[in-house]
C-alpha cells in the first residue's frame, strides 16, 4: 500500500497543532526549529506522538534531515509505503 | 495531553497482561543479577583485567527496546570474546597501541564490544555523540568534525545508518579516517595475535563530555584513574548482592559511560538499558525497566530526567498499578544543578508506586575527575541548606547579614569525597576558606585526568600539580560539599552543557558579525529554568532590518547548537570588557539583567 505526502500532511498538522505554542499557521514549509522554536525535549515528545499515530519508528539517522513539517510528511509516507 | 503509560498498557504491556498489574516480570532472556563469584570492587590494574574477571561472572548487559521490552543480552563472557575478536581485527588492520578509534556511542551491544575491543587492542576508544532531534544536520556534522579533529583517530566506527554523517565529518582530513559501520567492522578479517600489555598509567580512553562543541577537549583517563573511581563508586553506593544498574544515559556522557557501563563491568553487576532517544520519547520506559527488576536498583539521572517523568504522568492515572519503585535503592542525582523542588515533585508523584525519597543520592562529579568526586550517604535523601541569594551572588556573609535580605535558595548537600579524593574551597586570593564560605572548588586524588588530549594550554589552565580547579563554586560543611553554581560561563539546558563560545561562534559564521560583538550567557526564566541569551552589537538603525537580523541570528544558533535563544540587539560598544580587553560575559549578563544595557527596538 502506498501513502503519499499529501495524504499524510493534514493529519500530521493536527498532531503538531498542540505543540504550536506561538499559534502560527502550519504548512508544509513550517520549520520546527525556526518557526515553531521547539526545544529538543519537546521535539522528542512530538516524535513519539507521530510514531504512535502512524505505528512507525522514525530512525535516528533520518531525524537530522527533517527540517520542516513537509519533510516529516514525506518521511512518514516513505516509511508507510515500504 | 496524552497519557504515556496507558500506551504501555496497550502495547508493551500486552506481554505482562497475564500477571497481576504492577508485578515485576523477570525475563529469562536477561542476565542474572547475582554474579555467582566473589565480587571485587574494581581492584584491578587495567580495564582488560576487569573485563577478564567480569567474564567469569554470570552477569552482563541487557539492551531493551523503546517500550522496555525484547531485551538483547550480552553476557560479560560474550563481551570479552567479542571484544577480543574486535581487537584482533583492529590489530590485523594495523591499529597500533595509542591510536584512537572514534565510536559513535549508540546504546547497543555493538558499541560495548567496540569500546572494550579497542581497549584490548591497546587503542583509545573515543565515544562520540549521536544526533538527537529534528533538523540540525549541519550542527551535528560540525560537532563530529571538531571532535575528530581533536582526537585524530585512525578509524571511526558507527551504526551503519550514521556512517554517511561521520564520513561527511571526516572529509578533508589530510591523513584520512576510515569510516566503518558496526557490520563492516565485524566483517574485517581476524588474525591470531597477542594483545599489547597495558599498564595502570596508560590512557584507557578519551572522553568528550566536557568542553564546548566548537573547541572540544578530550579528557584523558588512565586505567588507574578509572579503576580508582569505579572502586569509589561501588564503595560510595554500598554495592551489594541483589543490586542491578538500570540506565538510559548516553554512553558519550561520563555518567552514562563510566557510571552505567564501565562500573557494571568492573564491579561485576548486570545492567539494563534503554537508548537515550527512546527515553526522550517515552521516559516512563525507564521506570518500567526499574519496576521489572526483582532485586534492588541503582539508577541515576540529571534533574531533567526526573522532571520529565513527573510531568508525563497524568494525574488520573494509577501510578501504583503501573510501577513498582519500592526497590529503587539508589536514585542518583548529578551531572547538573540538582533542583530540590523537582525531586520533591517526583517523589510525591511516585510515592504511590513505592518510591522512597530517601533513595535520592546526590553526588558531585565531572569528566575531568573520571566521574564522581563526592557522593552522599545512600538512604539519606536530599539534604539542603538555605543560603541567602546575595551570598550566592558574591557578597560576604557579613554584608548579606547586614542587609537583612530574605530571599533564600536551597543548596543541596552533595556528600563527602570518594576514597582517596580530596576537596578544597579557595577564595579569589587562593587561600583556603573555612566551612560555610563560598569559593572555587578544587579537587585532587587518584581519579583526576592526566590532562586534555594534545592541549597543554587548556590543561595548564585548570590543572596545577595534583589540584584541578573545577571552575565550580561551592562551600564545605563537615567535610561535605555544597555546590552553588557550575562553571560560571557554562549554560546547562535539560542536563546538557552548552558553552557560550559555541553560540558566539555560530553567530560569527554570519556575514557582518565578528568576535567581540557577541556575548552569550544563561539567564533564569521565571520558572527557575536556565535559558541561553545572547547580546549582539548592531549598527543598523532600521527596525525592520533589525528584526531580520535578529531572526537570522536565532535561526543560526538553533541550527548550530539546537537551542532556542533569546537574542537582543544592543548598540555598538556597549558590551563590557575585562581589564585585559577580553569580553566579560558575566558582566554583560549583570548589566543586561539590571537594565544598564538597553536592547535596541526591533520591528514587531
Amino acid at each position: 500500500m502506498t501513502t503519499t505526502k499529501e495524504e499524510v500532511l493534514p493529519r500530521l498538522i493536527d498532531i503538531i497543532q498542540p505543540f504550536n505554542k506561538k499559534d502560527i499557521e502550519l504548512t508544509a514549509a513550517t520549520s520546527f526549529a525556526n518557526d515553531l522554536e521547539l526545544d529538543s525535549l519537546t521535539v522528542m515528545d512530538l516524535v513519539a506522538e507521530i510514531e504512535d499515530e502512524y505505528d512507525i519508528i522514525l530512525p535516528v539517522n533520518m531525524l537530522p534531515d527533517l527540517e520542516t513539517i513537509g519533510d516529516v510528511a514525506s518521511a512518514v509516507a516513505e516509511i508507510k509505503s515500504k | 495531553m496524552r497519557i504515556d503509560h496507558d500506551q504501555f498498557d496497550q502495547r508493551a504491556g500486552a506481554e505482562v497482561s497475564d500477571v497481576p498489574a504492577g508485578a515485576p516480570v523477570q525475563d529469562d532472556m536477561t542476565t542474572p543479577t547475582s554474579p555467582g563469584i566473589e565480587r571485587r570492587f574494581a581492584d584491578f590494574d587495567t580495564l582488560q583485567d576487569a573485563v577478564d574477571y567480569a567474564a567469569t561472572s554470570a552477569c552482563g548487559l541487557n539492551f531493551f527496546d523503546a517500550r522496555a521490552a525484547n531485551p538483547r543480552a550480552l553476557t560479560f563472557r560474550q563481551l570479552k570474546e567479542e571484544a577480543q575478536a574486535f581487537a584482533r581485527r583492529m590489530i590485523a588492520r594495523g591499529i597500533q597501541p595509542g591510536d584512537r578509534i572514534a565510536l559513535i556511542a549508540e546504546t547497543s551491544p555493538e558499541f560495548a564490544v567496540a569500546f572494550f575491543g579497542s581497549v584490548y587492542a591497546g587503542a583509545l576508544p573515543v565515544p562520540l555523540p549521536l544526533p538527537t532531534s529534528f533538523g540540525g544536520r549541519g550542527g551535528y556534522v560540525e560537532q563530529i568534525r571538531n571532535q575528530l579533529t581533536s582526537c585524530d583517530p585512525r578509524l571511526a566506527v558507527a551504526p551503519g545508518a550514521l556512517t554517511e554523517f561521520v564520513a561527511e565529518a571526516a572529509e578533508h582530513f589530510g591523513r584520512g579516517i576510515d569510516v566503518l559501520g558496526w557490520e563492516d567492522a565485524a566483517a574485517l578479517p581476524e588474525k591470531p595475535c597477542d594483545f599489547p600489555t597495558a599498564g595502570p598509567d596508560d590512557i584507557a580512553y578519551l572522553q568528550y563530555s566536557s568542553g564546548s562543541t566548537r573547541f572540544p577537549h578530550g579528557v584523558e583517563i588512565t586505567h588507574r584513574a578509572l579503576l580508582a573511581n569505579l572502586n569509589g563508586h561501588a564503595v560510595g553506593v554500598g554495592l551489594r548482592e541483589g543490586d542491578r544498574c538500570i540506565s538510559w544515559l548516553p554512553f558519550y556522557h561520563d555518567m552514562g559511560l563510566v557510571g552505567c557501563l564501565l562500573s557494571p563491568v568492573a564491579n561485576q553487576t548486570s545492567a539494563d538499558y534503554i537508548a537515550t532517544d527512546d527515553f526522550a520519547r517515552r521516559p516512563l520506559s525507564w521506570l518500567k525497566l526499574i519496576s521489572r527488576h526483582e532485586g534492588t536498583s541503582l539508577s541515576y539521572s540529571p534533574t531533567f530526567g526526573y522532571d520529565i517523568c513527573a510531568r508525563r504522568i497524568s494525574s488520573q492515572s494509577s501510578v501504583a498499578e503501573t510501577f513498582d519503585l519500592s526497590r529503587w535503592r539508589v536514585a542518583g542525582n548529578g551531572a547538573d544543578m540538582i533542583r530540590p523542588s523537582v525531586m520533591e515533585s517526583f517523589a510525591k508523584t511516585f510515592a504511590p508506586a513505592g518510591f522512597d525519597a530517601g533513595a535520592f543520592t546526590p553526588s558531585y562529579g565531572l569528566a575531568e575527575a573520571t566521574l564522581a568526586v563526592t557522593i552522599s550517604e545512600p538512604g539519606t535523601g536530599i539534604e539542603t541548606d538555605l543560603v541567602d541569594e546575595r551570598r550566592l551572588a558574591g557578597e560576604s556573609r557579613a554584608d548579606a547579614a547586614a542587609n537583612g535580605d530574605l530571599r533564600k535558595r536551597r543548596i543541596v548537600n552533595c556528600g563527602r569525597p570518594l576514597p582517596g579524593m580530596r576537596v578544597e574551597v579557595r577564595g579569589a586570593d587562593d587561600s583556603l576558606l573555612p566551612d560555610g564560605e563560598i569559593g572555587r572548588v578544587l579537587i585532587a586524588g587518584p581519579s583526576i585526568m592526566t590532562g586534555y588530549f594534545r592541549d597543554p594550554e587548556a590543561t595548564a589552565a585548570c590543572l596545577d600539580g595534583e589540584w584541578l580547579d573545577t571552575g565550580d563554586m561551592g562551600y564545605l560543611k563537615d567535610g561535605a560539599i555544597f555546590i552553588v553554581g557550575r562553571a560560571k560561563d557554562m549554560i546547562i539546558i535539560n542536563g546538557k552543557n552548552h558553552w557560550p563560545q559555541d553560540i558566539e561562534w555560530a553567530i560569527e559564521q554570519l556575514a557582518g558579525f565578528k568576535a567581540g560583538d557577541i556575548a552569550a550567557f544563561a539567564i533564569t526564566t521565571p520558572q527557575g529554568e536556565e535559558s541561553p541569551a545572547v547580546l549582539v552589537q548592531c549598527r543598523t538603525s532600521d527596525p525592520a532590518e533589525r528584526a531580520r537580523i535578529r531572526d537570522q541570528i536565532k535561526a543560526k544558533v538553533k541550527e548550530m547548537t539546537g537551542m532556542s535563544c533569546v537574542v537582543e540587539l544592543v548598540p555598538p560598544r556597549t558590551l563590557p570588557r575585562t581589564s585585559s580587553g577580553k569580553l566579560s560575559r558575566s558582566k554583560a549578563r549583570s548589566l543586561y539583567l539590571s537594565g544598564e544595557i538597553q536592547p535596541l527596538q526591533v520591528a514587531a
